[in-house]
């Protein structure tokens, strides 16, 4: 027995999530934005395409087949709208769009800057991660994987927040301190 | 106090984000991207690839028969014959039941010289077949071709740092919902890469996360189980690894005949699903089990395992409608990373959005480029770096491609993807930025196009009845003159690449 084909949900999932897609382009295009209902049918079609799929394609499989294919008839919605501009050579203008911002740093502080997004900022997330596993009540499998799923996420988070901080000596203390207690209320605890 | 207050504009919630924490974010986001732009490159680039790796199987094996059920004892006879190529050291025999999606029945031999195997329909074993091309792009995504727990764990942290991109990419973005349309081509180069890149980012979004969060923990799952041994388990890893799967029979090694699979198969239920594949473990000693995965329709994680003992008692049973949360999400990771879960139209949709995730890498540093010329302060030597990077990974792999059909063996592509990548990357040092580009482009589709003709006249792929190794030689063909030849393009927008001082139109 094989997995329902996906083709013909994923043209009604295209064509409906499509639709909303549209409608919330055609009435942020223009500047009153009112009425604001084509803004809430708009999304409301999106969310709509993305859970009816689970009752044909399977509870979890037919909404992540929709979740892929909204962002693809997303894509195909702005590139059709795109404008054409002439080509200028810069003028050497400020650009109105935000510059990243220059601060001045000593090697020693960028050093640690990356110590604090790469293994400093793996050992405070695993801490997180752990620390979840040990804390949280549930089954013991759920628990393992949601600490696990939070490894990456509190990584990535403090990688942004350690390369954008310029307070370096508080980023090193919120991940060391986290670490921590982080470690330290697992093993307290244990599993 | 007199005087009128005008209304206050109603802002939203992003718009609201103060400008300096915009540029501090922007800042870090930009160190990250720069730091791993190459890495993450690559990576999305091959897993693109990979997505393809069944259809790949097929056609490497174009000239194998075409399997789309067999008999228990057909399956039986087969794994006799696996057994008696296998020589020295027999472990493990992987059978790859045959399916719709790779109608072939495979046996995977694991002893002291790894072997793959095809057998027909009666379970006789037709050929051995080397995946090399399939092996090798499947190995660059998923280790760099680097020692794997070393390599592993890279591809994990460049899933965090992609991860990290898409958290600062959101935050540095205040005008997300304002500008979620627009799309401006031609115009400042800076702008245009900017529109790309962050229209881009922010509808494919939820895909963006999902490879990136599953990537990051199919990287990086060995260390943390290592950690969390070390830190609860007092360094007894298996402890974690037995909560998910089930522990083999006591090991006991004196020698015995090959286990009885058909006798196993008749006890498996299939009313509603179909036997993916079976694991044999030790499968000529007194010690050995077999393990039959049970494929149920429509889950992402719908596969019931059945162990059975030499003696063929069950001793051990999963069905996958009793896991939980955890357990589901676990067996889920896979199948979503890889867009094996929707059949073909997802698989193209996984390509896309995935090569979509390859060129959001690419105008990172595209954008950082066109910033430093926009600022009279350009950077060529880097330019020509990053252009050798942006088209000379996709001539490498082509290469590497080419020598994986010829030669039959993964190292050898190996070995071509390395010297493709170095010999672009020293042009880079003598050869415009433009130059490079444009000889990785040619590069790239005249090496896609002696693949196809490669299969098609050496490979099986002129005289094979499998309609998906078509499929996968006229997508190379078609690829390569896509490629090759120039995109139309609207009059006033500027080519695609690497940045260069706009003309004056």
């Amino acid at each position: 027995m094989n997995d329902n084909s996906a083709l013909l949900p994923g043209l009604l999932v295209l064509g409906g999530a499509g639709t909303g897609i549209w409608i919330l382009r055609q009435s942020w295009a223009q500047r009153s934005r009112k009425p604001r209902w084509p803004v809430f049918a708009g999304w409301l079609l999106i969310l709509f395409s993305l859970v009816w799929p689970a009752w044909i394609l399977g509870a979890a499989r037919g909404p992540f087949i929709a979740l892929a294919l909204v962002s693809t008839v997303a894509l195909v919605i702005v590139s059709s709208g795109y404008t054409l501009r002439q080509a200028r050579r810069s003028t050497g203008r400020a650009s109105l769009a935000p510059e990243p911002s220059t601060r001045t740093t000593t090697r020693w502080r960028e050093t640690l800057r990356w110590l604090l997004a790469g293994p400093i900022g793996m050992i405070a997330a695993m801490a997180v991660g752990i620390a979840y596993a040990a804390l949280v009540p549930g089954e013991p499998q759920t628990r393992l994987v949601m600490g696990g799923l939070l490894v990456p996420v509190a990584w990535g988070g403090a990688m942004a927040w350690t390369l954008s901080d310029d307070r370096i000596l508080r980023a090193t203390a919120v991940l060391v301190g986290v670490a921590v207690v982080g470690f330290a209320a697992a093993m307290l605890k244990g599993f | 106090m007199t005087g009128t207050r005008a209304p206050k504009k109603k802002r939203d919630l992003m718009s609201r984000i103060p400008a300096g924490f915009v540029r501090a974010v922007l800042r870090g986001h930009g160190s990250l991207g720069l730091a791993f732009a190459a890495l993450i490159y690559i990576i999305c680039l091959t897993g693109s690839i990979a997505v393809f790796a069944q259809e790949f199987q097929r056609w490497e094996s174009a000239a194998a028969p075409q399997v789309t059920s067999v008999r228990p004892e057909a399956v039986q006879r087969a794994f006799e014959g696996a057994i008696s190529r296998a020589g020295p050291g027999l472990e493990h025999i992987y059978i790859t039941m045959p399916s719709a999606k790779l109608p072939r029945l495979l046996l995977y031999v694991d002893a002291e010289a790894d072997r793959e195997l095809l057998a027909d329909a009666d379970g006789v074993i037709a050929q051995e077949n080397e995946f090399a091309w399939t092996e090798f792009i499947t190995r660059l995504h998923i280790n760099l071709h680097l020692p794997v727990t070393w390599g592993v764990f890279l591809v994990g942290l460049i899933g965090v740092a992609l991860l990290s991109s898409l958290i600062s990419g959101i935050l540095a973005h205040p005008r997300i919902f304002r500008d979620a349309f627009h799309l401006r081509i031609g115009g400042s180069r800076r702008l245009q890469e900017a529109d790309l890149h962050n229209r881009l980012g922010v509808w494919a979004l939820p895909f963006h996360i999902l490879i990136a969060l599953t990537g990051a923990l199919l990287g990086l799952t060995t260390i943390i189980v290592g950690v969390l041994g070390m830190a609860m388990f007092n360094g007894d890893t298996n402890r974690v690894y037995s909560m998910f799967v089930p522990q083999p029979p006591t090991e006991d090694p004196r020698p015995a005949p090959p286990l009885d699979l058909e006798s196993m198969f008749a006890d498996v239920p299939t009313e509603d699903g179909r036997i993916e594949y079976v694991f044999t473990e030790h499968p000529t000693e007194m010690g050995g089990a077999a393990l039959f995965n049970v494929r149920r329709p429509n889950r992402l994680a719908g596969v019931d395992g059945y162990a059975f003992r030499r003696d063929g008692a069950l001793y051990n049973r999963i069905d996958s409608s009793e896991n939980n949360l955890g357990e589901d999400i676990l067996n889920s990771i896979g199948v979503l990373h890889f867009g094996w879960f929707g059949g073909g139209l997802i698989k193209i949709v996984y390509f896309v959005l995935g090569l979509g995730l390859t060129y959001l890498a690419a105008s990172g540093v595209h954008i950082w480029l066109a910033r430093r010329r926009d600022k009279g302060n350009p950077a060529p030597g880097w330019e020509r770096l990053w252009s050798a990077t942006v088209w000379g990974q996709p001539a490498a792999i082509a290469a590497a491609g080419v020598a994986a059909l010829v030669t039959a063996q993964p190292t050898p592509a190996i070995w071509t993807w390395m010297g493709t990548s170095m010999l672009f990357w020293l042009l880079a040092a003598r050869l415009p930025a433009p130059v490079v580009s444009r000889s990785g482009r040619i590069a790239t589709g005249i090496l896609m196009m002696l693949t196809a003709f490669i299969h098609l006249g050496f490979r099986g792929g002129a005289g094979t009845s499998d309609p998906v190794s078509w499929i996968v030689d006229l997508s190379l063909i078609i690829g390569a003159i896509a490629i090759v030849l120039p995109l139309p393009r609207p009059a006033g927008a500027p080519s695609a690449g690497f940045p260069r001082p706009l003309v004056e139109s």
